[in-house]
């Protein structure tokens, strides 16, 4: 996949510690690491990596490299899973994790000023005093710069939405080292071209974030988290459809199908019945919750639901939501020494039942180990193939489940990634999601990183 | 001579915009031209008129999502999902009078060119939040579409909300599909009215500011200083001969009940409680997001600023010092409606200064032809952010053909 890396000659690796000293590394392990995320795609090592420390020394590192038009690839914690972060053609890694500072705690005006390195989870605790909280939550402990990059979202987003609806303003360097903020400090921005969003999901292609204001939200006055067994898969999808149909606004509403309970069990130490199962949650005041609860608990009854067990302690819901977000290890310790692929389509509601159990059907036709996991209020589900990427015909078969699933998907006005990005994975399926856009999406890349030098290899091929 | 091309199919919009391309003609598109008003004055060598393209393509209240070409009338959308108890979430504003016009004229072209929102803003975000794809023709004559039909997707570059509040100088669209949502059973308004006499912009903001931050969901905030309140048709409002401060919520019965009792309790240390049940609310909601006690008074400057909540009552009445003007705040404080006289350079200079000193931002909304090509109507950028700004511009229309200067000058 590397084929040409750039060599990066002595005199610019020296210019490099004229802006970071000893923060920079050609070391191969380190190089590796950095070429990798957490999925299978293999290392593609940059030849060197840079810790930056400020916004200032971003800058003048993407001016260097724009100087000798080097690539540049950002990178927060290397949790994405689309090989995000493989240099592709070599270059500078610019690794934002030391730059992990909460700046501005604004509680009047609900938001919250970062810098990129900065974890979710430490954000959620830093922020637990002042009773505000920051909903979007990726499995991983992901980095809130690669967060912004990548659009993430996660369990909460059916309510709160995902960083899409939650990032407000940013500073970012650009493809030849100019700094811009992107909006100003009144949160309903309209000066302009929507650049904030523009950037929100931008992979690293367009330039390098240092700098996200965020939006947060009040604590709710309850919280009551649930799980629920049901018959069949049908009956589950049916039970999310009718809620979402009607407007119920659950906070989390999570699929997990028979093999993934049967993991999660396993994993995390519960014993629920390994049946194919509702995760919820409800926030609101302490009516709403309870409101919220009992109309989801009738549409779940007509669905033949089994029992709702409840976690209302704070310690017990933590153990659940996290027993969740390990879902993916979960499903490779079933197959020890396997590697896994998280599929991430995303479908309009009304077809997320079919096309949950086609993809189902075929996964069991082709006799994998692939256990379904999904945001399913929102469309949004995962099948985690556990494999052995050296099996050439195991692979054959993933490959062939995937892509009928995804043209799938597309076929129903669904996508092929709902919340993982394109990164190098899915590079081939945009072509087939959207067709002439491509055209102004490089119109756009080639307008603002003329030559090509953030993160290239990525979401489009020039 | 300007002429205009009124296309009615998808294709007819694609050979105009080729045309236009290919004989180097730039092109004003329009709707049914109600927020013509609205941004900088046109000066384009025709007209695009996207009004024939009025259709509702597809929608089944069961998928949650409507998809209809960009002439459709908001009116006619609203019709629609009103039958089946559905609703645009980001309540989708009239600005018809306001702008000097007819009401209901606005199309769903439109307000996404213009990614308006009414005061559910502040809950649901605003329209680029609810625009889940959209099928274009940039002004490099390809047709291209973004999105789908899905609330999340992460493909790449995120043209829809490039195209949202781009004022048409990027793309023509031609058909959107957006996010809709079951109406809420039932609607209450917690009403503050202040003491009589006395300024109370201050008070009400704190109000608000305590309101949103409570666990009640509120879900529309808006303060109206006295002289404004009195002009609402609902005589809840515009009886008492105070200011009023509107707190919205909206929900199932039980828990609006609850939540109406518990903003009460909180609010009363401010003044006299009053709640406004459905149909007065609706009416009041629908008054606030259309801006309609300043549709009077046409020959007054228009401003929309947005400014941290906790600034706005401070900026809007030092403008106010010393000039005939009026103001009322919605989202909290976060949004400042003000008709001030004079309407000329020296005041939006003022203007622009005040607003800019607490990181806030200003737009013209409504002022004469004259006023808005000689000031800036939108926020100026600066020197890097204007340079961007024409990057992405030449990216979609390289030769600067669609809506010239409806934004910023050259651009
Ligand atoms: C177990 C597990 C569960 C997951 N669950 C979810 C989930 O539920 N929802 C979800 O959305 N994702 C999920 N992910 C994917 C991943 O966590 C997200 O994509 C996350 O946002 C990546 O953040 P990061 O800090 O690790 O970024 P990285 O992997 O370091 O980088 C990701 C991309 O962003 C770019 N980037 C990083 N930082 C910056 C910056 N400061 N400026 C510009 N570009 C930058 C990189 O160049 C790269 O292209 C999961 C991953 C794992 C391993």
């Amino acid at each position: 996949m590397q084929a040409n890396p750039v060599s990066l000659s002595d005199s610019f690796i020296e210019e490099l510690r004229g802006v970071v000293e000893q923060r920079l590394s050609t070391s191969a392990a380190v190089c590796l690491q950095h070429g990798k995320d957490e999925s299978w795609h293999e290392s593609l090592p940059p030849g060197a990596v840079v810790f930056a420390h400020s916004t200032e020394e971003v800058s003048e590192i993407v001016k260097i490299c724009a100087r000798h038009k080097i690539p540049v690839i950002p990178y927060g914690t290397g949790t994405s899973l689309e090989g995000h972060v493989g240099a592709v053609y070599g270059g500078v890694c610019i690794d934002l994790s030391e730059m992990n500072e909460i700046l501005n705690v604004n509680a009047a005006d609900l938001d919250v000023t970062v810098q990129p390195g900065v974890r979710r989870k430490q954000l959620n605790e830093y922020l637990r005093d002042t009773g505000l909280f920051f909903p979007i939550d990726p499995g991983a402990d992901a980095s809130l710069g690669g967060m912004t990059a990548t659009r993430a979202s996660g369990t909460n987003a059916v309510r709160y939405g995902t960083m899409r609806e939650n990032v407000l303003s940013m500073t970012v360097v650009m493809a030849d080292g100019r700094i811009i903020k992107t909006s100003s400090r009144a949160r309903k921005s309209a000066a302009g071209y929507d650049l904030t969003r523009l950037f929100v999901g931008s992979e690293g292609t367009l330039g390098v974030i240092t700098e996200i204001t965020l939006r947060l939200y009040g604590i709710p006055e309850a919280i009551s988290a649930a799980v629920c067994p049901f018959p069949d898969l049908e009956s589950a999808v049916d039970t999310v459809i009718t809620t979402i149909q009607c407007g119920i606004p659950v906070a989390r509403i999570e699929l997990m199908d028979e093999v993934q309970m049967k993991a999660l069990n396993a994993y995390s130490g519960f014993d629920y019945p390994e049946q194919n199962t509702l995760l919820f949650e409800f926030h609101g005041t302490e009516a709403g919750v309870k409101e919220q609860a009992e109309l989801v608990g009738e549409i779940a009854a007509d669905n033949g639901a089994g029992e709702f067990q409840w976690a209302s302690k704070a310690e017990e819901r933590s153990k659940l939501w996290q027993g969740r977000h390990d879902s993916y290890y979960a499903a490779m310790a079933l197959r020890p020494g396997a590697k896994g692929m998280a599929t991430d389509v995303c479908v309009p509601i009304s077809r997320l039942a079919e096309c949950i159990l086609e993809v189902r059907k075929d996964v069991d036709a082709e006799k994998l180990l692939a256990p379904i996991v999904g945001h399913v209020g929102d469309g949004n589900f995962h099948v985690c193939f556990i494999m052995d990427p050296d099996d050439a015909d195991e692979m054959r078969r993933v490959e062939g489940v995937n892509r009928r699933m995804v043209l799938r998907a597309i076929a129903m006005g669904g996508t092929c990634t709902g919340e993982h990005g394109v990164g190098i994975g899915k590079i081939e399926f945009l072509v087939a999601e959207h067709g002439e856009a491509l055209s102004v999406m490089r119109a756009m890349k080639m307008a603002l990183d003329p030559d090509n030098i953030m993160n290239p290899g990525k979401i489009i091929n020039l | 001579m300007t002429s205009t091309f009124k296309p009615a199919t998808d294709a007819q919009v694609l050979d105009a915009v080729k045309w236009a391309v290919a004989d180097k003609q730039t092109l004003e598109i329009v709707g049914n031209a109600s927020k013509r008003g609205f941004g900088r004055p046109v000066e384009a060598d025709q007209r695009l008129d996207m009004s024939g393209l009025a259709e509702i393509v597809d929608y089944q209240p069961s998928e949650l999502y409507i998809t209809a070409k960009a002439g459709t009338p908001l009116a006619a959308i609203d019709a629609a999902l009103a039958a089946q108890n559905q609703q645009l979430m980001f309540e989708p504003p009239d600005y018809g009078p306001l702008l000097g016009g007819a009401a209901g004229q606005g199309t769903v072209g439109g307000l996404i060119a213009c990614n308006l929102a009414g005061s559910r803003r502040i809950k649901a975000g605003a329209a680029r939040d609810h625009l889940l794809g959209f099928h274009a023709v940039s002004g490099r004559g390809e047709v291209f579409k973004s999105g789908g039909q899905v609330v999340k997707n992460v493909t790449g570059f995120d043209l829809s909300k490039l195209m949202t509040g781009s004022y048409g100088t990027l793309a023509v669209i031609t058909e959107a599909t957006l996010k809709v949502l079951p109406a809420a059973d039932k609607v209450r308004t917690v009403l503050i009215h202040w003491p009589q006499n006395g300024v109370y912009d201050h008070g009400g903001v704190q109000a608000m500011t305590e309101a949103l931050g409570s666990v009640n969901e509120v879900s529309g905030a808006a303060h109206l200083p006295a002289h404004v309140a009195a002009r609402s048709a609902v005589d809840y409002v515009s009886g008492s001969g105070s200011a009023v401060t509107a707190l919205r919520v909206e929900g199932p019965g039980p828990s609006v009940a609850y939540r109406v009792a518990a903003l009460h309790d909180m609010l009363s240390k401010f003044g006299k409680i009053e709640e406004l049940h459905s149909q007065n609310s609706k009416r009041l909601w629908k008054e606030i997001s259309d801006v309609e006690y300043f549709a009077d008074n046409q020959e007054r400057a228009l401003w929309r600023i947005s400014v941290p909540p906790v600034e706005g009552a401070r900026v809007a009445l030092h403008i106010l010092e010393g000039r005939p003007g009026e103001v009322f705040y919605d989202w909290g404080g976060g949004l400042v409606w003000l008709s001030v006289e004079p309407a000329d350079k020296a005041s939006q200079a003022q203007v622009r200064r005040c607003v800019g000193d607490v990181g806030g931002h200003a737009t013209l909304v409504r002022g004469s032809a004259e006023l808005r090509a000689s000031v800036a109507v939108f926020e100026p950028l600066d020197a890097v952010l204007s340079g961007v700004t024409e990057r992405i511009k030449d990216g979609f229309d390289p030769g600067r053909l669609l809506n010239p200067g409806r934004m910023y000058e050259g651009v």
